[in-house]
């Protein structure tokens, strides 16, 4: 018995053979484009290392008197992240409806409904932070705003799946005895995709409220601005102490959506 | 959806159960919808609440926004008379970013499969060794990923190497906690009867584990591959080299030809690998 028998099927091995070759060349392509070479990390290991425990470590509490800006900055970051997604689903609900050619009163457009939302979504919230900060300045309401668009984009796609994974046996019965688009609507689609929304809905708040802190950073302002200035300022024990604040904002929502899912998919 | 009491009756003897809705209803046959989901009411009361009390609290000058929509449509406008005259400077910049963004995402696959297999409750089956790496990668995962490369920047320097070690950090513990949950799926029996022929610990991971899991890891790393590419060509924003840098640039410096033809790159390439990972999903 020489002849070994395969464990693994023959065009499995294949597959993953050449998952494992295409790995391999991209390394070595892209090592020797960026010129990233992981030695030279580890070598640089000392001055990482005391970068951790002189300048990082403990974490300090930022001045006394600026703790509740710290605090509030903390609520706007929330604040902008929830608002934000409300307003886009809002509009993204209603777009939506024109993006699917089953529900759409206007089947031929729905395609272009769906092509412009992905244009919005392929590029990043920052870039359209920037976009809108050199048309309407610096502030909270640009952050707002670029938010709303990425948010809207994705939710819009979302929405989209939602719709067509649900039977569409309810929808063209309604159509056959002659109910109206909002019959449709209000009859058919909200009650058979509401919970599938509110879970893409959810999602989105969990990816907004990272979104607003890195919107912050560039002049969005928030927890996120916040951080960036104290970085820019080398007090680095300090930025330690809002980022385990983040970190803590982060998970305390994201175990809040969590519950939240488990009752809406009940 | 739950089985609510009304469902069962229909179930025992539905004709009784019509005849008692016929009672009911004077002779209508009932059209709204009788399993609904009493807590989404209450949900979108309080989401709406919340929000409005959101606006308010942000305090967004409606009025001034307003008054520069108009800017909007110059800058669209502006931005989409491309300039190709930096064409080199934008291509190399995106190689680079696209670079960043693949070389992170094989490194943290490695430290991903490491990570995932001490996080995995089923591996080694010590409860504190999996809890403690856990808990250390949900920290990681929290902060923003631009948190870490401007940390990295920090004691780096400038270059590729803060980007794509500061990337490592959060793909690594996204990578750590997917891939537990998908060696946490394989069925206990598959571990066990390797275990009772003796098998070691590591060997049932490389033998078993590993490769049930694989088609997963590939799915995880191509959703992966696409939030990288557009995070690192965020982080060029907040001072890592790449296209980022050459997006922010070129728009505070009011060289509109230039960002447009750089946004417009780096939106084909966010499409691409869109459409790519899309197509592999389905032959899965």
């Amino acid at each position: 018995m020489t002849k070994k028998i395969p464990l693994i099927a023959h065009d499995l091995k294949k597959l993953y053979t050449g998952f494992l070759i295409a790995a391999v060349v991209l390394f070595a392509v892209t090592s020797i484009l960026t010129e990233f070479n992981i030695f030279t990390l580890i070598s640089n290991g000392d001055a990482f290392w005391s970068f951790l425990t002189e300048d990082f470590l403990p974490p300090a509490l930022p001045k006394a008197s600026r703790i509740p800006g710290v605090l509030s900055s903390v609520v706007v970051t929330l604040a902008l992240a929830m608002s934000a997604t409300t307003v886009a689903a809002i509009l993204a609900f209603f777009v939506s409806l024109f993006g699917s050619e089953k529900v759409s009163p206007f089947p031929q457009f729905a395609k272009v409904v769906r092509g412009f939302a992905t244009f919005l979504r392929n590029i990043p919230a920052l870039v359209w932070a920037f976009i809108l900060f050199s048309s309407l300045g610096i502030g909270t309401g640009v952050g707002f705003v670029a938010l709303c668009i990425t948010s809207f984009a994705f939710m819009v796609r979302a929405f989209v799946e939602t719709m067509e994974d649900v039977s569409q046996d309810c929808v063209e019965s309604l159509q056959a005895v002659g109910a109206t688009f909002p019959q449709r609507v209000a009859q058919a689609i909200l009650p058979s995709c509401l919970s599938g929304f509110l879970s893409w809905f959810l999602y989105c708040v969990e990816v907004n409220i990272r979104a607003s802190t890195i919107v912050g950073m560039v002049g969005g302002g928030g927890v996120g601005l916040t951080l960036f200035s104290y970085i820019k300022s080398f007090q680095y024990d300090v930025a330690l102490s809002i980022i385990l604040l983040v970190a803590v904002m982060v998970i305390v929502v994201d175990q809040i959506t969590a519950r939240l899912r488990k009752e809406i998919l009940k | 959806m739950n089985m609510n009491s009304d469902e069962n009756i229909v179930m025992l003897n539905p004709q009784r159960k019509l005849i008692r809705d016929a009672q009911k209803t004077k002779g209508r046959i009932p059209v709204k919808c009788r399993q609904r989901n009493r807590f989404i009411p209450c949900f979108l009361a309080g989401v709406v609440v919340l929000s409005v009390l959101s606006l308010f609290y942000l305090e967004i000058d409606w009025g001034k926004m307003v008054s520069r929509v108009p800017d909007i449509g110059e800058v669209f406008w502006q931005l989409a008379h491309l300039d190709f005259a930096n064409m080199d400077l934008i291509l190399s910049s995106l190689v680079e970013t696209i670079s960043i963004a693949v070389l992170s995402l094989l490194y943290s696959l490695l430290l991903g499969i490491i990570f995932g297999m001490l996080a995995a409750r089923n591996i080694f089956r010590i409860p504190l060794l999996s809890v403690l790496t856990q808990s250390f990668f949900t920290f990681l995962r929290a902060v923003p990923t631009p948190v870490w490369v401007l940390l990295m920047l920090v004691c780096l320097g400038m270059g590729p190497e803060a980007g794509v070690a500061g990337l490592c950090v959060h793909t690594t513990a996204f990578f750590t906690k997917s891939f537990a949950q998908s060696f946490e799926s394989i069925p206990d029996e598959t571990i066990e009867a390797l275990e009772v022929t003796g098998a070691g610990r590591l060997s049932i991971f490389f033998n078993a584990v590993l490769p049930a899991a694989l088609s997963q890891i590939v799915a995880w790393a191509g959703m992966r591959l696409e939030t990288n590419f557009s995070e690192c060509a965020i982080l060029g924003m907040v001072g890592a080299g790449g296209i980022g840098y050459v997006i922010s640039n070129s728009l505070q410096g009011y060289d509109y030809g230039t960002a447009g033809t750089a946004i417009l790159l780096v939106f084909l390439v966010a499409y691409c690998i869109e459409r790519l990972f899309v197509r592999i999903k389905k032959r899965f």
